[in-house]
């Protein structure tokens, strides 16, 4: 059952993404306990429900940050409220990235596109407290500047987090547009990238088929495929393996995913994420 | 015996239809058919249908609405694969998350079984073990033996059910009976399938030429492509999969949220934002039902196949998944 939350707070990123700060409006807690990578299903009467990465600093528990895109029909009625207003959610779902095993490691986030927002918990978790990695190394790239989330983020606050690199690209820059970064496809960084195969685990958010050449320039780099995870988007119901719509053969991305190891995807069907 | 139980049971049997058979609430013995080969439809329809599962309203929230059921329901005369169906419905509604809606209507209903001593001519649940005898799920079993019903209690329930109906003690004859029909409907199976190791064969042979056949050339014993027409799952009795949708009411502020089964052959399933499609072919379809029965979806061996050959009988391409795995199995 969705617990009823209200919006507390909205930030712009981009032309059509927002950051939502939700509150649970019930008499439960504000926050709620995730693991960075885990989703949850948000509701808007009248629309449906739909399976939202949960963009929250694990350290506060004050709010929710979900950072949306407006691209269906929940996510088009949730970007006409306002600050005040009610959606339901429920949740976390979903395994999220392995972080006992990232304990200590070094990590290295690639993310393209909305995909970002399901590291920023990592990334805020590092900011917060260093000792918990080795070194964070951040990849994120969009299509044009203007679609780049969490930009001035990248630019000021996060740069200045210890032991940590940010590299960002951007597919083409319309004329008009500037950049100072990379230009090219997310997988162009990884030439530029300092993060090398040892001692680290991969966590890798986007569309499909830049998660697909992005991991395979990866694996010729000696990555292997045991520490490369991908978070996989599916249509989602009911987000406890009832459904049906999100199966990957024998399993449900929203139980047993949505992060998955390259090796793992490699016996599973219906993905474009192999040779 | 049906006025009987239904002092105590809302009774549904399988009745006559037109061409088929279909289960309906019947008051008196004579409306029963039970010869009937299979139903259209499986007795899942009482189990899983289309139901409120969250009510809403703009200022207060969301609430789960209490699943009501009444007079507790009797199903008469389901056949053994229909039977292991339920079975492995009831595991697969109850694994890591209990379905309520299911499993308070599944409690309140007992179930009198009916061993086949007539497969139909789709039928292949011998070579699945899942028919055309049962030993276990019912509350009573009923064999045809000629001039009689023998009658077995698997269940307190069907103790009590049976101590009701004034029924006489069976003879050695009538047992032995039981056992003969039992063989020779073991012997008039005119499909089969070769189930062990076909899940992890269909996993290893993902781009087969099988599936293009069944999905869009056609040509596999005669089948035409895939119509993507969804009857296999309605008709499937191990099909679980359900869509979600709001409907609002005029004031647009409550509404409620239903659910309602749904199927991996219709385009929609796999849809995300932006209109990107994780299952926009049909072969990529096909073979995810097909995975889904052999045992090799998310469902397990709970959502797998009992051999009741409805999706046989109901497709309208002439896809026969048993020839599916005869080509798997490169025979």
């Amino acid at each position: 059952m969705p617990r009823r939350a209200v919006i507390r707070d909205i930030e712009e990123e981009t032309y059509d993404t927002k950051t939502y700060t939700f509150e649970f409006a019930d008499r439960g807690p504000k926050g709620m306990d995730f693991i960075p990578g885990q989703f949850v299903m948000l509701s808007i009467l009248g629309y449906g429900e739909a399976a939202i990465s949960i963009a929250q600093d694990p350290d506060d528990k004050s709010g929710l940050d979900l950072t949306i895109r407006n691209v269906g029909s929940v996510t088009g009625a949730l970007s006409s409220m306002r600050v005040g207003d009610h959606v339901g959610i429920r949740g976390p779902y979903g395994n999220g990235w392995p972080m006992e095993e990232a304990r200590g490691k070094n990590l290295l986030l690639i993310s393209g596109g909305c995909g970002c927002g399901t590291l920023r918990p990592i990334i805020l978790a590092h900011r917060n407290d260093q000792s918990r990695f080795k070194y964070v190394e951040i990849l994120y790239g969009a299509r044009t500047p203007g679609d780049i989330i969490y930009r001035k983020y990248y630019e000021e606050d996060w740069a200045k987090i210890p032991n940590c690199n940010i590299l960002l690209s951007s597919d083409t820059v319309p004329p008009g547009q500037i950049w100072r970064y990379k230009v090219g496809f997310v997988l162009t960084m990884l030439g530029d990238m300092k993060s090398s195969p040892e001692d680290t685990l991969v966590f890798m958010c986007g569309p499909e088929v830049m998660m697909k050449f992005t991991v395979l320039d990866m694996l010729k780099m000696g990555f292997s495929g045991e520490q490369i995870y991908c978070s996989m988007e599916r249509r989602m119901r009911c987000g406890v393996g009832l459904c049906g719509h999100c199966q990957l053969g024998p399993k449900y991305v929203c139980k047993d995913g949505p992060a998955f190891s390259y090796a793992e995807l490699q016996g599973l069907p219906d993905h474009i994420i192999r040779r | 015996m049906i006025a009987r139980l239904s002092e105590e049971y809302r009774v549904f049997g399988p009745v006559s239809r037109r061409s088929d058979a279909s289960f309906q609430e019947i008051t008196n013995g004579e409306e029963l058919y039970l010869d009937y080969k299979t139903t259209t439809l499986p007795p899942k329809k009482f189990f899983h249908k289309t139901e409120t599962i969250v009510q809403y309203e703009a200022d207060k929230g969301f609430s789960a609405p209490e699943l009501e059921v009444d007079k507790p329901c009797l199903l008469f005369g389901v056949h053994p694969c229909d039977l292991n169906a339920i079975l492995r419905m009831d595991k697969f509604f109850s694994r890591e998350y209990t379905d309520s809606y299911y499993t308070k209507r599944r409690q309140n209903t007992a179930i009198i079984a009916l061993n086949c001593i007539e497969p139909g001519e789709n039928c292949f649940c011998a070579s699945l073990g899942t028919g055309p005898s049962i030993d276990e799920g019912f509350d009573l079993l009923l064999t045809d033996v000629g001039d009689s019903y023998l009658v077995e209690a698997g269940t307190r329930r069907g103790e009590a059910m049976a101590e009701k109906l004034e029924l006489h003690d069976a003879s050695k004859g009538q047992l032995e009976e039981k056992a003969r029909r039992l063989k020779v409907a073991s012997e008039k199976f005119v499909k089969s399938i070769k189930m062990e190791g076909l899940a992890e064969l269909a996993a290893q042979n993902l781009t087969h030429e099988v599936w293009s056949l069944i999905g869009e050339k056609g040509g596999l014993a005669g089948c035409f492509a895939c119509l993507s027409c969804a009857n296999c799952s309605l008709v499937c009795p191990t099909c679980y999969c359900y869509e979600v949708i709001d409907t609002p009411d005029v004031s647009l502020k409550r509404g409620v949220r239903m659910r309602e089964v749904d199927s991996c052959q219709l385009l929609e399933y796999s849809l995300v934002a932006l209109g990107h499609n994780f299952r926009s072919d049909r072969k990529d379809r096909t073979r995810n039902w097909m995975m889904c029965k052999f045992g090799g979806a998310g469902g397990q061996q709970e959502t797998s196949c009992v051999g009741c050959g409805r999706c046989i009988k109901a497709c309208p391409a002439h896809i026969d998944l048993t020839e599916v795995a005869q080509s798997l199995w490169g025979e």
